[in-house]
C-alpha cells in the first residue's frame, strides 16, 4: 500500500514528512531543501513556477506571483481579513461566482484552492521522486482557527493535486504529536507559533474518551496576529543597518541593489548568529564609494541590540499569548497561566533566545525545544499519517511496534580477561541487543593446553576492577607453541539479556560454554556507580593498562629473541649472540617493574639488536636460514595462561 | 503425556475444532512475526542503502556551508580587485592568488553559473532583484549583480540579476 505523507501547508513555507524505515523524516524537495516556499507564479515566459523558482522572480513579477494564499483560502471575498489583505497584496483579487475569492495570475483567475493545489502538486511530485513511489494520500495541517469552509477548501486543494486528504489536522495538535505530549491525559498545553509572517497561539486540552478509549485533543482557544512574524525582524535589522551606515559614512545605500542584497544577507546571517553568540560582526567590504575612494561597512552587533530592535514584537506576542490563555471564553481559554502543563515552540523565529526567555518567564516553565521549529508541524502530520497508514493496513504503527519490540541496550561493556589482567571488550556498552560477537584468541605460553575464559562486566580497563560474571576453562588444546592455537570466543546476548559465552578450540573442535542469566540485572544505581568509577579512574587506569601492554610486549619480544637465538644456533656470530643475550637480560630486569618508559627503552634496544640476527643470516646466503620471526609470534591479546594448567 | 494429564485433571479433551483454532491462531501469529522480521530486515537493508547515499552526499556536499561562506569572500575579493584596477595596474600576483582559490573550489565541485547580459532570465539559476528599461528584450538579463554558483548539480546560490522590463505590459 502506498505511503501517506504529512504536509505542513504553511503561509510562507511548506514541508513534507513521512515515516520511512521506522523513522520519521522530512523529505527534501527537488531543489534539495527541506522547506518549499508556498508561492506560485506565472513567469513572463508563460511558465507556471512553484516554490523557490517562483520566489526568485517575485520581485520583478509581483502581479503574477501568488504568495500567502493561505490567508485567502476558504474565505468570503467580503471577509474583513480578505479586504485587509487585498490592500497590501500585490496581485489582483476579486470576488468569485459563489462569493469566494479569486486571484489573478497572467490572464486567468484562480481560486485559492487551485493555487494551494499547485503547491501541493509540487510537494507531491517531489515526495514521489524522493521516495520512488506514487503518493495518493496525505494528512494536511491547518491553523486551529480555520473554520469548516477553510478546512474544506484545503481538502479541495489536496484533491486538485491528486491527493486524497485523509485528515485535516490542526497545526498545534501536530506540534503536540511531534513532541509526544499527546500521550499524557487531561493536560493543558499551549503552542506558541511564531512563523515568518504570522503569529498563532493555541491552547489545547488533551483528554481521554472512555467510551472509544481514544485520546482527544480539544482546541480551547486560539489567538495571535496574522501580520506579525520573523520577516518583521529581518526588516527591522536591515533598517537599523542602513541607518547606521548613513551615520558612519553619510551615504544612503538603500537605493543600491547590490548593497541592499549584501546587507540583506548580512542581516540574516547576523540574526542567526546571535541565536548562539552574544556578539557578531557585520563586515561588508566595498559596500559603496565616494570621491575619496571605496567605503566599507564594519559594525559590531550585540544580542542586546537585536533584542532592543525587536522587543516590541516579542512583547506583543507575549501579551497576545497571555490574553489567549487567561481571557474568559470566547476570547480566551479562561485558564490560569499556572495551569498550563506544557508549552511548545513552533516557527523558525522561536530560535531566538530572548523569545524563548520571554515565553519561559510568562509560564514559569521551560518550553519544549529540540525539534527543528520549522519542521515540527510537518513531523506531527507525518505521525498522524503513519497512524492512519497503520490502521488501513491493519498493522501496528512504527511507534507502537517500537514499544512492543523495545530493544534493550547493554548498560555496561562485556569483556574477557586477556594476558596481564587486561579486560578486552567484546560487546561495548550501549550496544543494542540481541547481538553476538566472536573473536579469536590464542595462548600466552608454549604447550599451554587449557585457557581460562573470564567473563567481565564494567568499563575499567583492568579485569580486576570489573565485575566477574562467569569463569570457565576450556582444556584439551593440543600442545603447541604460544600464539599458535586458535580459540574462538563468542559472546551472544539474546533479547532477554541472557548472555551465552562459548569458547571453541578450532583445532580440536572442543567447546565449552556458560550461560549468564543476570548480565543486565544491575540496578540503575549500580550501573551509574560503575560508570562513575570508570570515569574517576580513567587516568590511572590508562597508565596501568599502558604498563601492562608494555610488559606484554616485553614478554613477547623476549620470547621472540630467545627463539631466534635458539633457531639460529651455531650459525649466529658470537658477538651478535652476546649482544642479544645482554639486551634480553636487561629487558627481563626491568619488565616486571613499574617504570613503563624503562621497559619501552629496553624493548627498543632489544628489537634493534634482534635485527642483527636477520642481517647475519642474510650475510651467509649458503647457510640454511633460521625460522623467520613471523612464525610463532605470540599474540599479545592471548588469554592469560591458565594457572592450573 | 498430555492425555494423561488431562485425564488426571478431569479437563475435557480438546476437540478437533479447538485444536484447529489454536493452529490457526498460531499460524496467524507466526505470519505476523515473520512479517515483522522481514520488515525489519528490509528496513535495515534499505537503511544501509540510504546511509551509503547519505555518505556520498556528505562527501559531495559536506563542505557546502564552508564553500557558501567562501563565495561571499570571493565576491569581496573581486570587488577589491575592481577598485584597485580603477586606481591603476594591479600586481599580477594578486590575480594568481585569486586563481589559486578558484582552482581549489573548482576541485571541490564548485562552478560559476555562466550568465551574460542578453541571456533570458531563468529562475532555476538566477534571482531577479529588479527590472529596468533597457535595450535587451523583455525578461532578458541586463546586469549581473552577484554571480551564481553550482556545487555539483545543486544551485548553491542563484545569480542575482537585474532584468529588462516588459514593455508590452507597461
Amino acid at each position: 500500500m502506498p505511503k501517506i505523507i504529512g504536509i505542513d501547508l504553511g503561509t510562507t513555507n511548506s514541508a513534507v514528512s513521512v515515516m520511512k524505515n521506522g523513522e520519521l523524516q522530512i523529505l527534501e524537495n527537488a531543489e534539495g531543501n527541506r522547506t518549499t516556499p508556498s508561492i506560485v507564479a506565472l513567469s513572463k515566459g508563460g511558465e507556471r513556477l512553484v516554490g523557490l523558482l517562483a520566489k526568485r522572480q517575485s520581485v520583478t513579477n509581483p502581479t503574477n506571483t501568488i504568495f500567502s494564499v493561505k490567508r485567502l483560502i476558504g474565505r468570503k471575498f467580503t471577509d474583513a481579513e480578505v479586504q485587509r489583505d487585498k490592500a497590501w497584496l500585490p496581485y489582483e483579487i476579486r470576488a468569485g461566482a459563489t462569493g469566494g475569492v479569486e486571484v489573478k495570475m497572467g490572464d486567468k483567475w484562480f481560486s485559492p484552492e487551485e493555487i494551494s493545489g499547485f503547491i501541493l502538486s509540487k510537494l507531491k511530485a517531489d515526495a514521489e521522486a524522493k521516495l520512488g513511489e506514487k503518493i495518493t494520500e496525505a494528512v494536511i495541517t491547518v491553523p486551529a482557527y480555520f473554520d469548516d469552509s477553510q478546512r474544506q477548501a484545503t481538502k479541495n486543494a489536496g484533491e486538485i493535486a491528486g491527493l486524497k486528504v485523509d485528515r485535516i489536522l490542526n497545526e498545534p495538535t501536530a506540534a503536540a504529536f511531534a513532541y509526544g505530549v499527546n500521550k499524557e491525559k487531561n493536560q493543558k498545553i499551549v503552542v506558541y507559533d511564531f512563523g515568518g509572517g504570522t503569529f498563532d497561539v493555541s491552547v489545547l486540552e488533551m483528554g481521554f474518551d472512555a467510551e472509544s478509549k481514544e485520546q482527544t485533543v480539544e482546541v480551547r482557544a486560539t489567538g495571535g496576529d496574522t501580520h506579525l512574524g520573523g520577516d518583521d525582524f529581518d526588516k527591522k535589522i536591515q533598517e537599523y543597518l542602513v541607518g547606521e551606515y548613513k551615520k558612519q559614512e553619510g551615504i544612503d545605500i538603500s537605493k543600491d541593489p547590490l548593497a541592499v542584497q549584501r546587507l540583506k544577507e548580512a542581516a540574516e546571517r547576523a540574526k542567526h548568529e546571535l541565536s548562539t553568540a552574544v556578539e557578531t560582526e557585520i563586515n561588508i567590504p566595498y559596500i559603496s564609494s565616494d570621491a575619496n575612494g571605496p567605503k566599507h561597512f564594519q559594525i559590531k552587533m550585540t544580542r542586546a541590540k537585536l533584542v532592543d530592535l525587536v522587543q516590541e514584537y516579542i512583547d506583543r506576542s507575549i501579551q497576545l499569548t497571555k490574553e489567549t490563555v487567561t481571557s474568559p471564553a470566547p476570547k480566551g481559554a479562561g485558564y490560569q497561566l499556572s495551569e498550563i502543563a506544557e508549552v511548545i515552540l513552533v516557527g523558525g523565529q522561536t530560535r531566538m533566545p530572548a523569545m524563548q526567555e520571554a515565553v519561559k518567564n510568562l509560564f514559569g516553565k521551560e518550553p519544549h525545544q529540540g525539534i527543528n521549529p520549522d519542521e515540527v508541524v510537518a513531523l506531527g502530520a507525518g505521525i498522524q499519517a503513519e497512524i492512519l497508514s497503520a490502521k488501513a493496513e491493519g498493522r501496528k504503527t512504527e511507534g507502537e511496534v517500537k514499544d512492543i519490540l523495545l530493544l534493550d541496550v547493554t548498560p555496561l561493556s562485556l569483556s574477557i580477561e586477556t594476558y596481564g589482567g587486561v579486560a578486552t571488550p567484546m560487546i561495548p556498552k550501549n550496544t543494542t541487543v540481541p547481538t553476538a560477537k566472536s573473536q579469536v584468541f590464542s595462548t600466552a605460553a608454549d604447550n599451554q593446553t587449557s585457557v581460562e575464559v573470564h567473563v567481565l562486566q564494567g568499563e575499567r580497563p583492568m579485569a580486576g576492577d570489573n565485575k566477574t560474571l562467569a569463569k570457565f576453562i576450556l582444556d584439551g588444546i593440543p600442545p603447541s607453541p604460544r600464539g599458535i592455537p586458535q580459540v574462538e570466543v563468542t559472546f551472544d546476548i539474546d533479547a532477554n539479556g541472557i548472555l551465552n559465552v562459548s569458547a571453541k578450540d578450532k583445532a580440536s573442535g572442543k567447546v565449552q560454554s556458560v550461560k549468564v542469566e543476570a548480565s543486565s540485572n544491575l540496578s540503575k544505581e549500580e550501573i551509574e556507580k560503575l560508570k562513575k568509577e570508570a570515569a574517576e579512574h580513567a587516568v590511572e587506569d590508562e597508565k596501568k593498562k599502558a604498563l601492562i601492554e608494555a610488559r606484554n610486549q616485553a614478554e613477547s619480544i623476549v620470547y621472540l629473541a630467545e627463539k631466534s637465538v635458539k633457531d639460529a644456533g651455531d650459525t649466529l656470530p658470537a658477538d651478535v649472540k652476546t649482544g642479544v643475550e645482554e639486551k634480553i637480560t636487561a629487558l627481563k630486569g626491568v619488565k616486571d617493574g613499574e617504570d613503563e618508559a624503562a621497559i619501552k627503552a629496553a624493548i627498543e634496544a632489544l628489537s634493534t639488536e634482534i635485527q642483527k640476527i636477520g642481517q647475519a643470516a642474510y650475510n651467509k646466503p649458503n647457510e640454511p636460514q633460521g625460522d623467520s620471526a613471523g612464525n610463532g609470534q605470540p599474540d599479545t591479546t592471548g588469554p592469560k595462561p591458565d594457572q592450573s594448567a | 503425556m498430555a492425555d494423561e494429564e488431562n485425564k488426571e485433571n478431569n479437563l475435557p479433551e480438546p476437540t478437533v475444532a479447538d485444536l484447529k483454532e489454536q493452529i490457526e491462531e498460531m499460524a496467524a501469529q507466526r505470519d505476523e512475526y515473520l512479517a515483522g522480521w522481514q520488515r525489519s530486515k528490509a528496513d535495515f537493508i534499505n537503511y544501509k542503502k540510504e546511509e551509503m547515499k547519505k555518505l556520498e552526499d556528505v562527501a559531495r556536499y559536506g563542505s557546502e556551508d564552508l564553500i557558501k561562506d567562501l563565495i561571499s569572500v570571493m565576491d569581496n575579493f573581486d570587488l577589491a580587485l575592481r577598485t584597485l584596477e580603477k586606481a591603476g595596474p594591479v600586481e599580477k600576483g594578486i590575480y594568481l592568488i585569486r586563481t589559486q582559490i578558484d582552482d581549489i573550489l573548482k576541485k571541490r565541485g564548485l562552478a560559476k553559473i555562466d550568465l551574460k547580459p542578453g541571456d533570458m532570465f531563468d529562475p532555476a539559476v538566477a534571482e531577479a532583484l529588479s527590472e529596468v528599461d533597457a535595450e535587451q528584450p523583455p525578461g532578458a538579463i541586463v546586469q549581473e549583480i552577484e554571480p551564481g554558483y553550482r556545487l555539483h548539480e545543486k544551485v548553491l546560490r542563484p545569480a542575482r540579476v537585474i532584468i529588462s522590463k516588459d514593455k508590452k505590459i507597461k
